[in-house]
C-alpha cells in the first residue's frame, strides 16, 4: 500500500513537467532534486551518527574534476562523474581509514572533516592559475546534447536530477537492506559492545564513508552542470558542508525522505524571501534561515519528518525505532 | 633570509598573544559550560562592526568604542546563552555543533545584511618602529601587551576571587560545586557573558590591525579551533602554549611561503593532533 | 530539625525508596545502617536535592525543602559531603576549603571557619597549598569532611566516610567525627562500618530494600538480636 501510493507520487512529479512546464517551477523543482540527492547521499553517513561536516570537499572533487577536465579536454561530464567520485571515494578512504583506526568518533571526527573541508577549499583556491581561485570558472559554452549535459529547455534536466535522486533513494534501500545497515546501527548504539561482538566496524564505517563521499561528489557534478558555474565558497568548504547538513538535520536524517523533504523546504524558504524581499536582502532570508536551523536543532532533533512520524508511530502504538 | 625569519618570528608571538585570549575564551567556555562556541570568532566580527559604526559613522572616540563594544558583546553573549545555550547544555554534542553553527549563519549574514560585503576599516595610522633589523607595527604590540594584561587579569580573576573559583570548581565537577551552594546557571552565564566579553576585546585590538567583513570570523574560528585542540580542550595553560606556537607557524609560514599555505599547514597541525594525540599537548587522560 | 515524611525516590522507572520517615533532633547524631543497595546514599541524595523525591514531604528547620535544588538547601545550612572523598582535583586544600564557604553566610566567617578546622585537622594546614588530587585518599575524605564545615552547616550528612580507608585511617576519622560531634553539629550518617558507627550515634535506622525496618536509640540497636547476627557478626 505504502509502495503504491510511493510510487503514485513519482508519477506524478513525471508528469509534471507535461502538464505545466513553467520554466521557473521547473527550475526550482530540479534544484530541489539535486540537493535532495546530495543531503540524501550525506545522510547514508549521518544516519549512523557518523556525522561529516565537510562534505563540501567531495561536492567541489566532482565539481573541480569533471569541470577542469570538461573544459580543458573536453571530457564528458559523466566520464567526469565517475572519476570525480573515484577521487572522493579514495580521499573519503584514507581520512576515513586515519580516522576509524584511531578510533576518532563523535565530535572529534565531525571537527576534522570540517577542518578537511576547509583544506580542500584552500587548496582549490590556491591553484588558481587552474582554478580560477576565489572567483572559480564557468563552464565552456557548448552544443546541448545528454553527453555534454547540456540542454536547450528546463525538462530534461528536471529529470535527469530526478532520475538521480530515485536512484540515492534506491541506494539507501539497498543499504537499508545489506548486513552492513545492522552492523552500522550496532555501531551507531554502542561501539564498544558491537567490536566484542565481531561487528568489522573499521571496514563499515570506511564502506559508508565512501558511498558517501562517491555519491556526493556526483551531485556536485550535477549542480555544477545546472549553473554553469563552479565556484570554491559554494561548492566546496564550511559553508556547504554545513547546508547539507543542515538540510538532512531539517527534514530527518534518518528517514529515507527526510532529506529531501528538509532541502525541499529550505530550497522553496530561500526562493521565497529572495521573491519578496529582492537580491538585496537575501541576507535577511539567510538570517531567518539560520534562526529556524538553530530553533529546530533546539526543539525538534530529529528533524521536521522524524519528528513527525516518530509522532505517528506513538500514536498509532508501533514502537518508535530509528 | 635571516631577517625575513626574524620578523615573522617577532610577529607570530605577537599574533601569538591576541590568539592566547581567543583560545582562553574558547577553552574557559569549554571547561565550564561544556559546548564549543562555534561562533566565537563571528563574534569578534561583530564587535568590531560596532566599534567601526561607532567610531566613523558616530563619531565616539576610539577608547570609548571600544568599551562599548566590549560591553555590548558581553550582552550578547548572555542572550545567547539564554536563548540558546542553556536549552542545550542537554542535548547530545552534535546538535549543540550544529545549533551553535548555526547562529554563524545568523551572525554573518546580519553582518552582511547592515554592512554591507565591503571591508570597512578605521584609518588608525600607529608608528611602526625598529630595532635593528625587526620591525614591529605598535598596533600589534599594543594588541600584544594589551592581551597580556587582559591575561593576567582574568587569571586574578579566576584565581583571587569567590566567583572565579567557583567557575573552577563548576568545571572540575558541577555535582559537587551544587553541594558549596554554587547555581550553576549563574556560573554558566557568567562564564558565557566573560568569554563574550572578550571578543569585544580581541575586537578592540584588532581594529587597528584588519579590516573587517562578514566572513571575517571564520578563518580565527577556525584558528581558535586549532589553538584550541592543540593544546588541550578546556585546558587554560595549553591554549596559552598553543596560541603562541601557531602563531608563530602561521607566521613563518605565510612569510616563507604564502598566507594559504600557513592556512593549510595550521589545519594539518590540527588534523594531526587529532589523529595522533587528541587531547592535545597538555591534555590529561583521553576523554574520547 | 530535619522531618522526612513518607517519601518516594526514582531513578527513572526504578523505585529506591519506599514511604520513607526519619527524623532528626537538634544537635543529635543518627546513623543509618543497611546492606548495600538498601538505598542510603539515596536517601541523602534525596536529603540535599541531587536526587529529588518523587512524593512526600521533607522539612528543615520549618522550610519544606523537597523542592529546594542543591545550592538553595546548602544555603539554609544543610550541607552533604558525598562518598569517597570526593573534592575538587584540581584546586588546592585551601581553595577547597574556601570554596565551601561559598555562600553568604559562610563567606563572612571564612577565616574564622579556616582557624576551626585547621585545628581540628592540622594534617590540612600542613599541606595547606597542595593540589587535592595528591593526597592521600584519607587526606581527601578528611579534606571534603572540614570543607562541609566551612559551610557553617546546622546539619552535616555525611555518605559512607570510612569507605576504601584503612583501618587506622577509619579510626583517625572516627576520632574527628566525634570531636565535630562535640562541636554541637547536628550528623546523618550513613554507614556500613556498623561497630563503629553505633558507637557515636545517639539513634539510628536501619535501612532495608528502600524501607525503615528498625528505628532506636544506640543502646537498643546494640542489642537488637537481629543486629548483632546480622551486621555485629556475633
Amino acid at each position: 500500500m505504502k509502495r503504491l501510493s510511493f510510487l503514485f507520487v513519482i508519477g506524478l512529479i513525471a508528469l509534471f513537467p507535461v502538464v505545466h512546464p513553467s520554466p521557473y517551477t521547473l527550475h526550482i523543482a530540479t534544484l530541489i532534486f539535486i540537493w535532495a540527492f546530495i543531503a540524501t547521499a550525506w545522510s547514508y553517513m549521518g544516519r549512523f551518527e557518523l556525522i561529516s561536516l565537510g562534505h563540501g570537499a567531495f561536492l567541489g572533487i566532482g565539481a573541480y574534476t569533471a569541470g577542469l577536465l570538461f573544459n580543458n579536454a573536453g571530457v564528458s561530464p559523466w566520464v567526469g562523474m565517475i572519476l570525480g567520485a573515484l577521487i572522493a571515494a579514495g580521499l573519503a578512504g584514507i581520512i576515513g581509514f586515519a580516522c576509524f583506526r584511531f578510533g576518532v568518533i563523535g565530535d572529534y571526527f565531525a571537527l576534522l572533516t570540517l577542518a578537511l573541508g576547509e583544506i580542500t577549499t584552500l587548496v582549490l583556491v590556491a591553484f588558481r592559475e587552474h582554478t580560477g581561485g576565489s572567483l572559480g570558472f564557468t563552464l565552456n559554452k557548448v552544443e546541448p546534447s545528454l553527453w555534454a549535459l547540456k540542454f536547450t529547455n528546463k525538462v530534461s534536466f528536471y529529470y535527469v536530477s530526478l532520475a538521480f535522486l530515485l536512484a540515492a533513494w534506491f541506494l539507501w534501500i539497498v543499504i537499508d537492506r545489506s548486513k552492513m545497515q545492522k552492523g552500522l546501527r550496532a555501531i551507531g548504539e554502542d561501539e564498544i559492545a558491537a567490536s566484542t561482538l565481531g561487528v568489522r566496524i573499521v571496514r563499515y564505517k570506511l564502506y559508508i564513508y565512501m558511498i558517501s563521499a562517491s555519491v556526493t561528489s556526483m551531485g556536485g557534478v550535477l549542480y555544477a552542470w545546472y549553473i554553469s558555474y563552479i565556484n570554491p565558497h559554494t561548492l566546496s568548504g564550511v559553508g556547504p558542508s554545513l547546508d547539507i547538513a543542515f538540510k538532512s538535520i531539517l527534514g530527518g536524517m534518518f528517514n529515507l525522505l527526510g532529506p529531501a523533504i528538509g532541502s525541499a523546504l529550505i530550497v522553496i524558504l530561500e526562493e521565497y524571501v529572495r521573491v519578496v524581499y529582492g537580491a538585496k536582502f537575501v541576507g535577511i532570508s539567510q538570517i531567518a534561515y539560520g534562526m529556524v536551523l538553530v530553533l529546530l536543532i533546539m526543539f525538534l532533533p530529529r528533524g521536521i519528518y522524524g519528528s513527525l512520524s516518530a509522532l505517528f508511530k506513538k500514536m498509532s502504538g508501533l514502537s518508535d525505532r530509528k | 633570509m635571516t631577517v625575513l625569519i626574524l620578523n615573522a618570528l617577532v610577529n607570530g608571538i605577537l599574533l601569538g598573544g591576541v590568539l592566547a585570549l581567543l583560545a582562553f575564551g574558547m577553552n574557559l567556555i569549554f571547561g565550564v559550560v561544556k559546548v564549543i562556541h562555534m561562533a566565537y570568532g563571528q563574534s569578534v566580527m561583530l564587535g568590531m562592526y560596532v566599534i567601526y559604526t561607532l567610531t566613523e559613522i558616530y563619531n565616539v572616540p576610539l577608547i570609548s568604542s571600544c568599551l562599548i563594544a566590549v560591553i555590548a558583546m558581553t550582552l550578547l553573549g548572555g542572550l545567547m546563552h539564554l536563548l540558546v545555550v542553556q536549552k542545550l547544555l542537554t542535548a547530545n554534542r552534535l546538535n549543540q555543533l550544529l545549533a551553535l553553527a548555526g547562529l554563524i549563519i545568523v551572525y554573518e549574514n546580519f553582518a552582511q545584511v547592515i554592512w554591507g560585503a565591503d571591508l570597512r576599516g578605521i584609518p588608525v595610522f600607529l608608528p611602526v618602529f625598529n630595532i635593528g633589523e625587526v620591525f614591529i607595527k605598535t598596533s600589534n604590540l599594543i594588541a600584544f601587551i594589551g592581551s597580556l594584561v587582559v591575561l593576567g587579569l582574568l587569571y586574578f580573576f579566576l584565581h583571587k576571587t569567590y566567583i572565579g573559583l567557583a567557575i573552577r570548581a563548576t568545571a572540575q565537577d558541577v555535582e559537587c560545586a551544587r553541594l558549596m551552594g554554587i547555581n550553576p546557571k549563574k556560573i554558566y552565564l557568567t562564564t558565557m557573558m566573560v568569554g563574550s566579553a572578550m571578543t569585544g576585546v580581541i575586537a578592540a585590538f584588532f581594529t587597528p590591525i584588519y579590516s573587517v567583513h562578514p566572513h571575517f570570523g571564520g578563518s580565527f574560528t577556525m584558528m581558535a579551533f586549532i589553538i584550541v585542540v592543540l593544546g588541550g580542550m578546556g585546558n587554560l595553560m595549553g591554549g596559552f602554549i598553543g596560541a603562541f606556537v601557531i602563531g608563530i607557524v602561521t607566521s613563518l609560514t605565510g612569510a616563507l611561503a604564502s598566507i594559504e599555505a600557513a592556512e593549510i599547514v595550521a589545519l594539518i597541525i590540527f588534523v594531526l593532533v587529532v589523529l595522533i594525540r587528541p587531547q592535545g599537548l597538555m591534555g590529561g587522560k583521553q576523554t574520547r | 530539625m530535619l522531618d522526612i515524611e513518607s517519601i518516594d525516590v526514582y531513578y527513572g522507572k526504578f523505585q529506591a525508596l519506599f514511604d520513607l520517615n526519619m527524623r532528626i533532633g537538634e544537635q543529635e547524631t543518627v546513623i543509618t545502617v543497611g546492606p548495600n543497595g538498601a538505598g542510603k546514599s539515596t536517601l541523602l541524595k534525596a536529603i540535599s536535592g541531587l536526587q529529588p523525591a518523587k512524593r512526600g514531604k521533607i522539612t528543615f528547620m520549618g522550610q519544606p525543602i523537597e523542592k529546594f535544588p542543591p545550592h538553595k538547601i546548602v544555603e539554609l545550612g544543610l550541607v552533604y559531603v558525598p562518598e569517597s572523598g570526593r573534592v575538587f582535583p584540581n584546586l588546592t586544600v585551601i581553595e577547597n576549603l574556601k570554596i565551601g564557604s561559598y555562600t553568604r553566610r559562610a563567606r563572612v566567617h571564612f577565616k574564622p571557619s579556616l582557624e576551626e578546622v585547621f585545628d581540628l585537622f592540622p594534617r590540612l594546614a600542613e599541606r595547606e597549598k597542595q593540589i587535592a588530587e595528591t593526597l592521600s585518599g584519607g587526606e581527601r575524605q578528611m579534606l571534603a569532611v572540614a570543607r562541609s564545615l566551612m559551610a557553617r552547616p546546622k546539619l552535616i550528612l555525611l555518605d559512607e566516610p570510612s569507605m576504601g580507608l584503612a583501618p587506622l585511617i577509619v579510626s583517625q576519622l572516627f576520632k574527628f567525627i566525634s570531636a565535630i560531634k562535640k562541636g554541637g553539629y547536628s550528623i546523618l550518617m550513613v554507614e556500613q562500618n556498623v561497630v563503629k558507627a553505633l558507637k557515636l550515634c545517639d539513634r539510628a535506622y536501619l535501612l532495608e530494600l528502600g524501607t525503615v525496618k528498625l528505628e532506636g536509640n544506640r543502646e537498643f540497636f546494640g542489642k537488637e538480636e537481629y543486629i548483632r547476627q546480622s551486621y555485629l557478626g556475633v
